[in-house]
């Protein structure tokens, strides 16, 4: 039966029409045969997805990244709290009107070519077949599947698989495009070309969601991040802030003495110095990543950004 | 073939008078709200009371205020295209090549020397076509959608803006449509199967001296005589159902006379037009009565006393010369005879037909027969005859005399053996119009097996919603069962079929009581304990039998293997309630699918 929620509307999302995605305290509690909790496996979810920004969902294997896209797509009712995009109800069909989704395993029907498969999927978004079949010529070339158009998905190989995946869900051109794990199966090639794609989509003006465990790849394209540890939004923000070691200074100098390095901090204004810079440094993604699960699994709850601070 | 008084019902007669809509209409309406109390106590499990109700009542609205009116025929066409296609790809027409398998290696087991070579014929291939697309229909309706649940394909549909109307009605016609191919494919090849398989011919083995009777060679396990006409055409007795013409060829032999030739057998495949019409029965005294009950069997045909005042009255309709021809009216008839005394075997118990004008003052003379019993007997009456005008002997017109200024002409008969009686029912006498093609029989019979096939499909489609696909094959299967033994249920509950219900069934059977004796156990109270307990049984399965579509009255077939036209209100009364299957299931589906996560 469908889930309920309280009766709120989203309330940003429509008053300021750069929210694409919003979700509201969204919870997701599997349960049973019986109806019983089993697992808990989104909790009290608050986050919002711009217009025009790249958004990475992050966490490990379990941590509710792939049930928040659902839960944001309708496929699954939420448990509490309510998801909103493009301002309506997560479960309201006409949503998907701008909606172009890439699945994890690109979950296509294996006894279409190319051309069919693009083709039935421009009839769902009852597109004219005059239509159709320009935009199935564009994506085609665009993927690089010309030579492939007529084979049977069931004979790609997984970097093609992603490719029509891909295809499929611009279809529509949408407004907002969802990846899960877009770089998945892809060598290294087809993954640079795939984040050239994203980074171009978005300087079309397309907002995009995506998830993915390839964290070079969030840190190549995000704009903004939500890290997920079981269930929980352990951090939140842009990728750069989120980044930088705020209690490390970093000082890139020119022509200093031997004498003068030793005491380098109190004396770099005194000495007579060019100071070239002083700034924080970064950290990678994959130290971030790894420190936020540690933390949170040595103490859970929201991560904050003085604890953050502190145990560095 | 027996047919039931309802399967002559108009098709309005069957909607109003006997009250097919209404129960049409309160069957869903009990559907629905069963349907809303269950999907409540549900969402109240779930949710609560107050928004539980809330989530049920926000998925009604949405059916009809978003989802329907936002259903588009390219997506529908788009999901059935896909099912389509997914049928194709799935190597479906294997059923037709093991259909083709099976129509050459049926002759192996058609027994050559039926009586009715044709009947076993269409029945073979019509009941072999029918199941197979019965089970094809099951098999690809049912695992269809869960496959796609499992294999995570329908994923990329849903997240389109594809309704949830729109999986379902475009899982239904296309897999109907992969149905509906198979079925024309299959109902071509069967065609010509039956019409070469009765198709021979004979020659003249021998004729009479005097060149007025003969005989034909053997073929096809029978041999018939013939008779020649002064104008020098005739026809052969009727052996396996059939007759041929015999026709003068206009060559001499070499002793000088004619030489005839037999045309193509006539009355294998046909399809009769029965006229029925209203019967009535007047008693030993010649008042209005009813037909006298000889036992048990008689419920459905009543029976006349021989020698008496008893007669049964057919009054028809419409009785026009345009209608019937200008020649007279051809009569067939299928009655009983009920023996008291052995009396003559072997001319048999005779009786008489008399044609009257519902005025009461005009009426033919008596026309004997000799009843043929468990056979189709036929009288062909001209349009002049003789017959009484106000008790004055008179030469009467069929249709100025006979038939009054309303079109109604009354057909009675009697029995004219003492102590005999003659057993009818309504159909058991009827006018038989000019024949319609076979051919065309055959289609309309296709098409109650293609009804059934949707249904099929129908149930298959909405089970697969919320059941895996194993599952929703053996629910399915299941009402295919009910739906050809369900009746039984109804009949035993109603009484109909002697014996009681299960427990009783369960006494009766060590006890050796037959059925047709009252249960007796010595104690009122036990009885009538177990005769409750069988009622409260049998009810509720009776109601379901009722509820689910009934095949065995879809079923066509048995009209087209007794040569007879299916009745076009009879059609159209199928193909009313194949629709209100289709669309019960797929609103059932719709329900199922709009409120389950389908990614969980």
């Amino acid at each position: 039966m469908s889930a309920v929620a309280p009766a709120a509307s989203p309330t940003t999302a429509t008053a300021d029409s750069d929210i694409i995605i919003e979700t509201r305290n969204l919870g997701k509690i599997y349960r049973d045969f019986w109806g019983r909790p089993k697992v808990q496996a989104l909790e009290s979810l608050d986050i919002e997805v711009r217009r025009g920004e790249i958004f990475g969902l992050l966490g490990p294997n379990g941590s509710g990244k792939s049930t928040t896209i659902k839960l944001i797509q309708g496929l699954l009712f939420p448990s509490s709290g309510r998801a909103f995009v493009f301002g309506k109800d997560a479960r309201d069909v006409s949503k998907n009107e701008r909606i172009g989704y890439l699945p994890e395993e690109s979950y296509l029907y294996k006894f279409l070519n190319a051309e069919e498969t693009l083709d039935f999927y421009g009839r769902l978004f009852d597109m004219p077949a005059d239509v159709r079949k320009k935009r199935s010529e564009q994506l085609i070339q665009m993927v690089g599947l010309k030579g492939a158009r007529r084979q049977q998905l069931r004979e790609y190989s997984k970097g093609m698989t992603r490719r029509i995946g891909l295809a499929q869900a611009l279809i529509n051109e949408p407004d907002l495009l969802i990846l899960d794990e877009p770089t998945s199966g892809l060598d290294p090639i087809g993954s640079r070309e795939m984040k050239d794609l994203i980074l171009r989509l978005r300087d079309e003006g397309k907002t995009i969601l995506m998830c993915s465990h390839q964290l070079a790849d969030v840190q190549d394209v995000c704009d903004r991040i939500a890290i997920l540890h079981r269930g929980r939004l352990r951090e939140l923000g842009r990728v750069n802030d989120l980044l930088k070691v705020r209690e490390v200074t970093e000082v890139h100098a020119k022509g200093l003495s031997a004498e003068t390095q030793a005491k380098i901090s109190e004396l770099i204004k005194s000495s007579g110095a060019e100071l070239l810079s002083i700034d924080n440094p970064t950290t990678t993604m994959e130290e971030l990543f790894l420190e936020i699960v540690r933390e949170s699994e040595a103490r859970p709850g929201m991560r904050t950004s003085a604890s953050a601070q502190a145990s560095k | 073939m027996r047919l039931e008084s309802e399967q002559m019902w108009g098709y309005f007669e069957w909607l109003f008078q006997q009250f097919a809509l209404l129960w049409g209409v309160g069957i869903l309406a009990g559907l629905c709200l069963l349907g809303f109390i269950v999907c409540y106590v549900a969402a109240t499990f779930l949710y609560g009371p107050v928004e539980g109700f809330y989530a049920v009542t926000r998925v009604i609205y949405e059916l009809f205020a978003r989802d329907l009116p936002s259903t588009t025929w390219r997506r529908t066409y788009a999901i059935a295209r896909l099912a389509f296609q997914e049928a194709m790809r799935r190597k479906v027409l294997a059923v037709v090549a093991v259909f083709i398998v099976g129509l050459l290696f049926a002759g192996w087991f058609l027994d050559p020397n039926a009586d009715y070579p044709a009947r076993l014929y269409i029945e073979s291939v019509l009941t072999g076509t029918s199941w197979m697309v019965l089970l094809l229909g099951l098999f690809l309706s049912c695992f269809s959608l869960p496959a796609d649940i499992k294999n995570k394909t329908v994923q990329t549909i849903v997240t389109k803006p594809v309704r949830s109307t729109e999986i379902v009605l475009g899982r239904i016609l296309g897999f109907s449509a992969v149905g509906t191919m198979l079925l024309a494919i299959m109902g071509v090849l069967s065609f010509f199967f039956v019409v070469r398989g009765v198709r021979h011919e004979h020659d003249v083995r021998a004729i009479s001296a005097d060149g007025k009777t003969g005989q034909t060679t053997l073929d096809a396990n029978h041999t018939h005589t013939f008779e020649i006409g002064e104008n020098g055409e005739g026809v052969t007795n009727e052996v396996k159902g059939h007759k041929h013409a015999v026709v003068d060829t206009g060559e001499k032999g070499e002793d000088g006379k004619p030489i005839y030739a037999l045309e193509p057998p006539v009355g294998m495949l046909q399809a009769k037009v029965p006229v029925l019409a209203s019967l009535r029965f007047t008693d030993r005294e010649g008042n209005t009565g009813e037909g006298l009950n000889v036992g048990y069997e008689s419920n459905y045909q009543k029976y006349i006393e021989g020698a008496s005042l008893m007669s049964a009255i057919w009054t028809f309709d419409d009785v026009t010369e345009s209608r019937f021809g200008k020649d007279g009216i051809n009569l067939e008839y299928t009655l009983k005879a009920f023996r008291t005394f052995k009396g003559d075997i072997v001319t048999g118990v005779q009786g008489t037909v008399t044609l009257r004008n519902p005025n009461g003052k005009v009426e033919s003379n008596r026309l004997r027969f000799i009843i043929k019993e468990f056979q189709v007997d036929q009288m062909s009456i001209p349009r002049e005859l003789e017959g009484f005008v106000n008790s004055e002997p008179k030469k009467l017109d069929l249709y100025k005399d006979l038939v009054d200024e309303n079109g109604k002409m009354e057909v009675i008969v009697r029995c004219e053996d003492r102590s005999q009686y003659l057993g009818m029912s309504q159909a058991d006498l009827y006018i038989r119009k000019a024949d319609r093609s076979f051919g065309w029989n055959m289609f309309k019979a296709y098409v109650g097996i293609w009804l059934q096939m949707v249904i099929i499909i129908c149930f298959g489609v909405m089970y697969s919603t919320f059941l895996s696909g194993p599952v929703a094959m053996i629910a399915t299967l299941t009402c295919l069962v009910f739906g050809f033994f369900g009746g039984i249920a109804s009949e035993v509950a109603s009484g109909k079929i002697p014996g009681g219900g299960p427990i009783e069934s369960i006494i009766r059977m060590p006890t050796q009581t037959g059925a047709m004796t009252e249960l007796d156990l010595g104690s009122d109270v036990l009885e009538n304990v177990i005769k409750t307990i069988d009622y409260g049984i049998m009810s509720p399965l009776s109601v379901i039998g009722r509820v689910f579509p009934n095949f065995g009255s879809l079923n066509t077939s048995s009209f087209v293997a007794y040569g007879v036209d299916i009745f076009s209100s009879l059609l159209f009364r199928h193909i009313t309630q194949a629709a209100c299957y289709f669309v019960v299931t797929a609103l059932i589906g719709y329900f199922f699918l709009k409120t389950r996560e389908l990614a969980a």
